[in-house]
């Protein structure tokens, strides 16, 4: 029963991961020299670094109930990403002089502000406006949680396994956070792959291939459950 | 709310203030994150240079694996009942040189794949800067691992983390170079590199890989990239993965589990709010875009 709750944990923590990449406003190299809009760095390395963040906050309540280890995992992302997102429009306004603007819709569809005029022409906008910015939190927000419930699965599938016995007892812990880091890793590479690079976040006409990544991500997800149940003995 | 725990979380977010900072200036001075592209494109575009470029690896992944050296050589070093200073200076030192050995064999294949567009290898170019990347890398290693080693230490029978100190460094490892590759390498690419242009605008695409090659006395060099950059983007760097560490931190000490995470719910919609007050502050000030 343990390996059914497992295999459907680690697929909806996989969608969530890989929903939570397809919502993040990233602008990679692009972004990096105000080219483009969002934060200037790649789809994969971003959501791996608000899910690090979530993974150490959800690993920190280990042992409490699965929506607290969920919670705790979305709000430590969610707050690496907002923090992240706050200080790289600091220094795109007092350090490089520009106004955030995006450039896949002319109006920001949460403040209604114009966005055309306050691009610099022959750029692909510039910043993280509004828009992009609850979007980055909303993508962090499902990472994180979809981080937590990976964790969550694989240390409590481990922990039960027979081969754990003879170990530290810290063992399930190390191998759950390193497996749950890889499942990370692999869905949010998938995502980025959907995305194909660039995305400003849920206005972005990118955004609508995200229930392809969802169902590449789930598919994947389950296999990841599949290797860790042939691994820890089980079948 | 322990005073030793609040105290050890601040100490953590110091440590994590100055690794942030170290972190960004040593990516600028070895553009390992995506300004690196416009380093890579000049010679195509005929501008030879004497900049670094070693970004043969993500800046997350790569400050994750010199993390993860320096924290598995500490861990190691402290089972043989070495003083944990001394064991974490010594893993530092170790990823330190990893470090000066990965920027080398990565700045000499990067610049000799531009051979074909005749931009030189400067071996003097090369000499100069590791010294700094490796220092700042070191800086970066020692205070990671620091915050991992506090937050494994007991206080009060209990300690902050269950993960491992090797396994919390390479993740606290990945989480900076995400963060400086997001935040202060944007004051390089969009500022340092197209210092000839006119401040108050990005960088339209005609103009990609006109970097900036000469410096007030001769050409422009790397360490002249850690010095502009030094002054904002870096310490906005440091900032940001301090509050990260600090807040990430704090309101699980201060305010429990329930609360804490309330808590940071409730910062997080102030970070929001923050936000859109930057953004109508910025279009207050410099208005819509002009050409003129």
């Amino acid at each position: 029963m343990i390996d059914i709750m497992l295999i459907l944990y680690v697929a909806i923590g996989g969608i969530l991961i890989g929903a939570g990449v397809h919502f993040m406003p990233v602008g990679g190299a692009p972004a990096a020299m105000a080219t483009a809009t969002g934060v200037g760095t790649g789809t994969a390395m971003l959501a791996a670094g608000a899910g690090m963040t979530g993974l150490i906050t959800a690993a920190s309540m280990a042992g409490q109930p699965v929506y607290i280890i969920a919670l705790a995992g979305a709000v430590g992302a969610m707050l690496m990403m907002g923090i992240t997102m706050l200080v790289a429009n600091i220094i795109y306004i007092y350090g490089v002089g520009i106004v955030p603007a995006s450039s896949k819709v002319n109006v920001d569809p949460i403040t209604g502000r114009n966005q055309e005029i306050y691009k610099t022409p022959g750029t692909e906008g510039h910043g993280v406006p509004t828009s992009c910015f609850v979007s980055g939190i909303i993508g962090a927000l499902c990472g994180g949680l979809g981080g937590g419930l990976v964790f969550y699965a694989i240390n409590n599938t481990i922990s039960n396994a027979s081969f754990v016995g003879t170990l530290d007892p810290s063992f399930a812990t190390v191998l759950a956070a390193i497996i749950a880091v890889s499942a990370f890793f692999i869905n949010s590479v998938i995502a980025s792959y959907n995305i194909g690079g660039t995305i400003e976040g849920f206005q972005d006409p990118k955004f609508k291939r995200i229930g392809t990544g969802i169902i590449s991500c789930a598919i994947a997800s389950i296999v990841i459950a599949i290797f860790v149940i042939l691994m820890v003995g089980g079948i | 709310m322990d005073p030793v725990t609040l105290g050890v979380v601040a100490l953590m977010g110091a440590a994590a203030t100055i690794a942030g900072a170290a972190e960004d200036i040593e990516s600028d001075i070895g553009s390992q994150s995506n300004p690196n592209s416009q380093v890579q494109l000049a010679p195509q575009m005929g501008h030879l240079h004497r900049m670094i470029n070693k970004a043969a690896s993500g800046e997350p992944v790569a400050f994750g694996t010199w993390c993860g050296v320096a924290g598995a050589v500490a861990f190691i070093l402290m089972n043989f009942n070495i003083l944990p200073i001394v064991a974490i200076a010594i893993g530092a030192t170790i990823a330190a040189l990893v470090h000066a050995i990965y920027t080398t064999t990565a700045h000499m294949g990067r610049i000799v794949g531009q051979s074909q567009f005749q931009q030189p290898l400067f071996m003097d170019v090369l000499t100069q800067s590791l010294g700094p990347i490796a220092a700042h890398g070191f800086i970066t290693s020692f205070c990671m691992v620091g915050i991992s080693y506090l937050m494994i230490i007991p206080l009060n029978g209990t300690a902050l983390h269950v993960f491992p100190l090797p396994l919390l460094a390479v993740l606290w490892g990945v989480t900076v170079g995400a963060i400086g590759s997001s935040t202060g390498d944007v004051h390089y690419g969009a500022e340092s590199e197209y210092q000839k242009f006119t401040y108050g605008g990005g960088t339209p695409v005609a103009i990609q890989g006109d970097i900036v090659t000469k410096a007030p006395l001769g050409a422009k060099n790397s360490i002249d990239v850690g010095n502009f950059c030094v002054k904002f983007g870096g310490p906005l760097t440091g900032f940001c993965f301090g509050a990260i560490v600090f807040i990430s931190t704090w309101i699980t000490v201060v305010f429990g589990t329930t609360g804490g995470i309330i808590a940071g719910l409730i910062i997080v919609v102030l970070l929001i709010v923050l936000n859109d007050r930057l953004e109508v502050s910025a279009r207050n000030k410099f208005g819509p875009y002009d050409e003129e």
